[in-house]
């Protein structure tokens, strides 16, 4: 009988590597999936889906968030989240938000993020060219550059393009899907340590660059291309703030009708002087109350960067909108071209 | 059991554990900037020496954070507006400033908020 020839050291360092890696294994599976960020406000009803789980959970300030989660904001409802490079996402009632890659550099991180439905603002930290930044909706890519940059999808989406000019009334588009996007900035004039921003944005093969702050494109529906870029009106723009920040409560009634409440048209009215058309001799504005913004009619020369949206749109050179009496009309400077 | 045999796995879970560790470091700063927003003056302080660092889109988010959670907090509203114009988002800061109108703000809030708006628009 042949004797078992045995090499006891090393089944012992097998034996041991065996337990430390089954260890480290476990150690890995319990814990929560790759944090990228935190939940760094929550108003009203704010649930996560955790990856893999069945029903979402109510979010807390300051809890992780991790890779892949998804984050739901019900009615009257909204959150930010804040990635570790301290980029931010604020997002605003009825939205899904999901972080679907990070990767974490001080230099410049990457991200790429889907919102299937709802409003959104991204505030990127990084200076352009500092890392991939991608934004998904259902409908379109957005490349994003150094920028803030504003997304609605859906219904909302919808109803902001039809009463853009640059896209006309009888513009339509997928009730759960239609997605509009809009640079907000750093613009070119940007002061502090900022890049000016800009956007790609691309669907159907074909892709829109977003340049200055306030040009903004549309995509109706799936296997649509962009539409854009166009200016949008500053009701339109008014429109999309109260979706990502909740209107303020406290408004007097002293302060006259708000402007931009009047759903479905996004017609100017009346629009305030700009603190830097006061007089600029660095002393306090000639108007006694400070809050009591002056307020004048439009001029198209106020916006001498933002023209009639370019030849070729879909949704331009279109009849005025019925809504819009005041479509063509000289002496206008409404942000989406002359009404 | 000889060097080689400990110092491998031991290596492994090192590995496993690094970033974990950094990335809660990193989260755990994220929550020092949480803590000051959840007062409108706290919130405002921060969102100040942000915009002093020139960290202008983290001074953004900031004030975001506080009129998310105190939507009458219309300081932090015109410090917003103002902060639009440094970001050169006139619009943006246009359609603020009016949704402030008829609002009485101290004279020093307001002249610090409108203050990065009185650069010239055209041929600047």
């Amino acid at each position: 009988m042949t004797p078992r020839r045995t090499n006891r050291p090393l089944t012992l360092a097998c034996l041991t590597g065996s337990l430390f890696l089954s260890l480290a294994g476990a150690a890995v599976a319990a814990a929560p999936s790759k944090v990228v960020g935190t939940v760094a406000a929550v108003v009203n009803d704010v649930q996560i889906r955790l990856v893999g789980a069945v029903r979402p959970r109510p979010a807390a300030v300051r809890q992780r968030l991790a890779l892949g989660e998804q984050v739901q904001t019900g009615r009257g409802s909204s959150m930010q989240a804040m990635l570790l490079d301290r980029s931010a996402f604020t997002v605003g009632p009825n939205s899904r938000l999901t972080i679907d890659r990070f990767v974490y550099d001080p230099a410049g991180s990457s991200m790429s993020a889907s919102l299937a439905k709802g409003a959104m603002r991204f505030m990127s930290s990084g200076r352009k060219g500092a890392g991939e930044r991608s934004i998904s909706t259902p409908v379109a890519s957005l490349g994003i550059r150094g920028t803030i940059v504003d997304a609605v999808v859906g219904e909302e989406a919808i109803a902001i393009a039809r009463g853009e000019r640059g896209l006309g009334a009888n513009v339509g588009g997928d009730p759960t899907s239609a997605s509009l996007i809009v640079l907000r900035g750093p613009g070119p004039r940007a002061r502090g340590d900022v890049d000016p921003g800009a956007v790609s944005v691309e669907a159907a093969g074909r892709t829109v660059e977003l340049e200055r702050p306030m040009q903004a494109a549309y995509v109706p529906q799936a296997g649509a291309a962009p539409i854009g870029p166009f200016a949008i009106s500053l009701p339109g723009l008014a429109r999309i703030n109260d979706l990502i920040l909740p209107p303020t409560e406290s408004r007097t009634s002293d302060a006259g009708p708000d402007p931009y409440l009047q759903r479905g048209d996004n017609r100017p009215r009346l629009r305030p002087v700009l603190p830097g058309e006061l007089p600029q001799d660095g002393g306090r504005p000639d108007f006694v109350n400070p809050g009591d913004v002056p307020i004048f009619t439009p001029r198209e020369s106020d916006y001498p960067d933002q023209g009639p949206p370019p030849p070729g749109n879909p949704g331009a050179g279109s009849a005025p909108p019925p809504n819009n009496p005041g479509a063509g009309s000289p002496g206008s400077n409404y942000p989406g071209g002359a009404p | 059991m000889d060097r080689p045999t400990i110092i491998a796995p031991l290596l492994i879970l090192a590995l496993a554990g690094a970033p974990v560790s950094a990335s809660a470091q990193t989260a755990q700063a994220l929550d020092a900037l949480t803590r000051p927003t959840a007062q409108p003056a706290t919130g405002m302080d921060l969102a100040r020496r942000q915009i002093a660092e020139g960290q202008l889109t983290q001074a953004l988010a900031t004030l975001e954070r506080v009129i998310l959670t105190h939507p009458n907090a219309d300081e932090a509203r015109l410090l917003h507006a103002g902060l639009l114009c440094r970001l050169d988002d006139r619009p943006g800061s246009v359609v603020e400033f009016d949704r402030l109108r008829g609002r009485d703000f101290p004279p020093e809030l307001w002249r610090e908020a409108t203050e990065p708006c009185q650069a010239p628009r055209t041929g600047d």
